[in-house]
């Protein structure tokens, strides 16, 4: 197959998915347009070295990851870093694209801030539901590493809501 | 579990309207007709390391050369003049020797760059 119809047939099947992966890190529709475009012309860009090591869903997840926390550093000036700032929630709850209640708007803003790799184990354990095996791969890091980043990224959430209470 | 009592796990997140039908077309649009291949730092061409090693060796061979120089000029001219022609013969038979091990010249070194 022409190796331009086999990339298009990758990015038919996988683009949703990724999409979603991507939005739950960097959170604004357009960011995470922006962010997939850019992760598709990497793996583009590197296709004749792909040769099948690991699962395409797996080589992809792992670029898209990596682009939206490089697209979050990029970007770390904007985000929120005290306790008390709700800017996150804020923006979320006047984003036409999103239709989330405030207690969903205040758990993303508990989520952006916790440090990348527990806010990424997170996203992708509680709303994907992903074994810690495939984020294992996904992330370089040991199994064992990641439950402990995802309990701890747990904790920190729930004492941000009891705080609230 | 807190978080999920509390939150729930539906996606609050939404998408422009038929976004995901023209997503395709738009992704293949951005790309290049061809993958835009990196090209190879210096470091990994082999080239690289044949020039260091003979930038290496010609440095060392002038350091050695220049202090063994040094070193005579601060004796005797007695002695210098006994010692100076045993070192530079050492030092034109090291260079000979480097070269005949490398068995390089100007002319195979520039075809070599060519080839690469």
């Amino acid at each position: 197959m022409d190796k331009r119809r086999e990339f298009e047939s990758i990015v038919r099947e996988y683009s949703e998915q990724l999409y979603w992966q991507i939005r739950r890190i960097v959170l604004s529709h357009d960011d995470a347009n922006d962010v997939l475009q850019n992760t598709f012309l990497k793996a583009w860009n590197g296709f004749d070295n792909f040769h099948g090591e690991s699962k395409v869903s797996t080589w992809l997840s792992r670029i898209a990851i990596n682009e939206s926390l490089d697209f979050l550093r990029r970007n770390k000036h904007q985000g929120s870093a005290t306790s008390d700032d709700l800017s996150v929630a804020n923006s979320l709850l006047a984003d036409e694209y999103f239709d989330g209640n405030e207690t969903e708007a205040m758990l993303q803003q508990a989520v952006s801030q916790l440090p990348d790799v527990q806010r990424t184990v997170f996203q992708l354990r509680y709303f994907e539901e992903m074994k810690y095996s495939d984020i294992s791969q996904l992330l370089d890091t040991s199994e064992g590493a990641l439950k402990a980043s995802y309990h701890i990224a747990v904790k920190k959430i729930t004492e941000f809501f009891k705080s609230r209470d | 579990m807190y978080i999920q009592e509390k939150v729930g796990k539906r996606n609050p997140f939404r998408v422009p309207e038929g976004y995901f039908d023209n997503l395709t077309a738009q992704v293949m649009q951005n790309l290049p007709e061809q993958p835009k291949r990196r090209a190879k730092s210096v470091f990994m061409r082999p080239i690289f390391y044949a020039a260091a090693s003979v930038c290496a060796l010609l440095v060392a061979g002038a350091v050695w050369m220049w202090q063994a120089n040094d070193a005579v000029s601060s004796d005797s001219i007695q002695a210098q003049t006994a010692v100076q022609p045993q070192q530079q013969d050492a030092s034109s038979e090291y260079m000979d020797e480097a070269v005949d091990y490398m068995m390089l010249d100007n002319h195979e070194i520039y075809a070599y760059l060519a080839e690469n």
